[in-house]
């Protein structure tokens, strides 16, 4: 009877043991839950934060550029908010600059930044990457090093460079000194180390020289990563200020950036508002070209990194 | 069309590591020879070499009658079928097939042309328009034997051509490539780890081991008379079975061999070279081990550990008491009465028994 009785305990004991257990498995699995959302919101909160860092000063720009009445420019948030909305000033950037000029100037200067850029990424990579000679791996790690150095320290050395050249106050001598990047270089190199063996010895058996096999094999097929240097390549000689605004002196050669400053800034600034549309329109084609070749961008640092 | 001769070729990537030691080799004017050997044997290197993408440290190369060692890749007349197929990914099938005589400067109109042709062999002509990666596996790979048809080479290399296929895949293409050489005629290298593949396809095959031949013949002569126990091991599946024994008996065109458990075995070879006591090895493919009669003395006690039903054969793993080899037996397909425990047992037919020095070498077959 008491060994029934003994048994019956045990037994109630361990229906209230696994009820127990399963309680404990069901808050456990809530506050994994919990824990889940909680890291989900996290992110969220936190990409949400560093969208707004980095539009903002766009959005106020626009939102400035739009407002026909600046009363509200430095008012905080209410700016951000166009007052008045229209396209006044920036029909007057039209007129109060030569705007057109010099969104040719940068846009030529852009265009032959890339196609430099490219090229000689493309033909200092190729033997970093895939032909074997001593001293290889010390050039590149040579020209890594370059990105640890200020751009500060290239103007000097530069501009008298291109003085002896005779380039200055002229279009080369305002991009020239951006075509060998050890960013290029690094970013192709990459790229060319990815593809497989097979692929140029298949091109090596069928006659190729090694420069066939460069353009008509390895650039053919590293296109993404080609597109990825040539967007950052862009965005970089657009936004370029500092050397053009040095090396350029003749008001008609200035790009984009050096020019809007130039003109709509200091002590005979004409109005904040001006300064603001300028601004947004020479971003602009940056914007578009992204939006068009952002799919590449993406692409190519897939297989960059890859 | 060319023959291939190798002289004392020897490859070392630094002063310590030697890849090929030394390699001597004729390959006659269109013969179908197969490099086989494990991973790292060299046979790819090897191939690398005859293709001109990897220096020959010594030796001398002849394609034909002309000396190649210092000819480029391209100038040498030959074609090479890559593992990864290695397909320029951002040109049509077309384009791809036609790359190297547009290089060379051929007219496009015969390039089109002998690209049709080549299409027009390989079934391949509803493809030409595609760029790979709208291909399958299979698809791939004749485009990337396509590309190398149409150079008319005077040598086709293939490097592990079939590896990335599937079973079935691999098999068709096999056959194709074995048409593909009786309707070319012409010389093929074909290197593989396979030893399917090499025992189908091959004139004579070319065992590697470490970086030296260990056996030139044709399939059926290295699988009959393998001159050493790696050659032994290596062609055949399942591989042949190998004992360790000890030469008790020299006679006149046999040797008898004692197994451990005092267990005799006689085989028909010569070993006038042995002396008693020597420490051997004996090999028998499965195929040849018999099922004897439970009656039978003379037969060896066994038991069976695994049955294997493939449909037309059964394999029979088995184990002697006292030996540590579990030993594969090769039986038709019928007998499907055995199973795990049973006991058995087997007679080792003398003439199909093979022996091996403590070197490895094999001692010849007296008959």
């Amino acid at each position: 009877m008491s060994a029934s009785h003994s048994a019956e305990k045990v037994l109630s004991s361990s229906a209230k043991d696994s009820a127990a257990s399963k309680k404990r498995s069901r808050n456990m699995a809530n506050s994994r839950k919990a824990q889940r959302a909680l890291a989900l919101a996290g992110q969220y909160a936190g990409l949400i934060a560093f969208a707004i860092f980095t539009c903002f000063p766009f959005v106020w720009a626009l939102a400035v550029g739009l407002s026909t009445d600046p009363s509200n420019t430095w008012l905080f948030p209410r700016s951000f908010w166009p007052t008045e909305p229209g396209l006044m000033w920036f029909e007057r950037v039209f007129t109060e600059m030569p705007f057109l000029k010099y969104l040719k100037n940068s846009t030529v200067m852009s265009f032959w930044t890339i196609v430099s850029v490219v090229v000689i990424s493309v033909l200092a990579a190729y033997p970093l990457a895939r032909l074997k000679f001593p001293g290889r791996n010390l050039i590149f790690v040579a020209i890594i090093a370059t990105l640890m150095l200020p751009s500060e320290v290239n103007i000097i050395p530069n501009f008298i460079t291109l003085k002896h050249l005779g380039l200055l106050d002229s279009y080369w001598g305002a991009i020239i000194p951006n075509f060998a990047g050890a960013f290029g270089i690094f970013l192709m190199k990459q790229a060319f180390e990815q593809i497989p063996q097979d692929l140029i010895d298949a091109a090596r058996v069928d006659g190729a020289t090694e420069l066939q096999i460069l353009w008509r094999v390895m650039v053919p097929v590293s296109a993404p990563s080609i597109a990825a240097l040539s967007i950052f390549t862009l965005v970089n000689a657009w936004n370029d200020y500092l050397w053009p605004s040095i090396v350029i002196t003749t008001r008609d050669k200035l790009p984009l950036a050096v020019g809007v400053f130039n003109d709509l800034t200091g002590p005979f600034a004409v109005s904040t508002s001006l300064v603001m549309a300028a601004i947004v329109l020479t971003v602009l084609p940056v914007l578009i070209f992204f939006a068009f070749t952002q799919r590449y961008f993406i692409s190519g640092l897939d297989g960059a990194v890859k | 069309m060319a023959s291939v001769t190798l002289k004392n070729i020897k490859k070392n990537y630094t002063k310590d590591v030697t890849v090929i030691k030394g390699v001597d080799l004729d390959i006659q004017d269109g013969e179908f020879v197969v490099f086989v050997g494990p991973s790292g044997c060299g046979k790819s290197t090897m191939l690398r070499m005859i293709a001109g993408l990897e220096d020959i440290t010594d030796g001398e190369l002849f394609i034909g009658d002309t000396l190649a060692n210092d000819v480029h890749a391209s100038k040498r007349g030959i074609a090479m079928v890559f593992q990864s197929y290695a397909l320029y990914p951002h040109m049509t099938v077309a384009q791809n097939m036609g790359f190297a005589l547009k290089l060379a400067g051929t007219p496009k109109a015969e390039i089109d042309e002998r690209v049709n042709k080549a299409a027009d062999i390989l079934q391949i002509t509803h493809l030409l328009e595609r760029k790979p990666k709208a291909l399958s596996g299979g698809q791939r790979q004749r485009v990337a034997i396509g590309r190398a048809i149409v150079r008319e080479p005077k040598v086709f290399l293939f490097d592990e051509p079939l590896s990335n296929l599937d079973a079935s895949l691999r098999l068709n293409m096999r056959v194709e490539l074995s048409k593909l050489h009786q309707d070319l005629k012409t010389t093929m290298i074909y290197v593989t780890h396979d030893q399917v593949e090499a025992m189908t396809l091959a004139d004579r095959i070319v065992v590697f081991n470490a970086g030296v031949i260990q056996q030139v013949g044709t399939p059926l002569e290295m699988y009959e008379n393998p001159s050493n126990l790696f050659v032994a091991g290596f062609l055949g599946s399942p591989k042949m079975n190998l004992l360790e024994a000890q030469l008790v008996g020299v006679e006149q065109g046999a040797a008898v061999m004692r197994l451990p458990k005092g267990i005799t075995v006689r085989s028909a070879v010569d070993a006038s070279r042995g002396k008693v006591g020597d420490k051997v090895t004996l090999g028998i493919r499965p195929e040849h081990i018999q099922l004897a009669d439970p009656q039978d003395a003379n037969a060896i006690p066994a038991r069976v550990d695994l049955i294997e039903h493939l449909g037309d054969i059964v394999l029979a793993y088995i184990e002697i008491p006292g030996i540590n080899e579990i030993i594969c037996l090769k039986l038709p397909g019928h007998m499907t009465g055995l199973k795990y425990g049973d006991s058995v047992r087997i007679a080792f037919p003398e003439k199909n028994v093979l022996l091996f020095d403590a070197e490895g070498l094999a001692f010849k077959r007296s008959a």
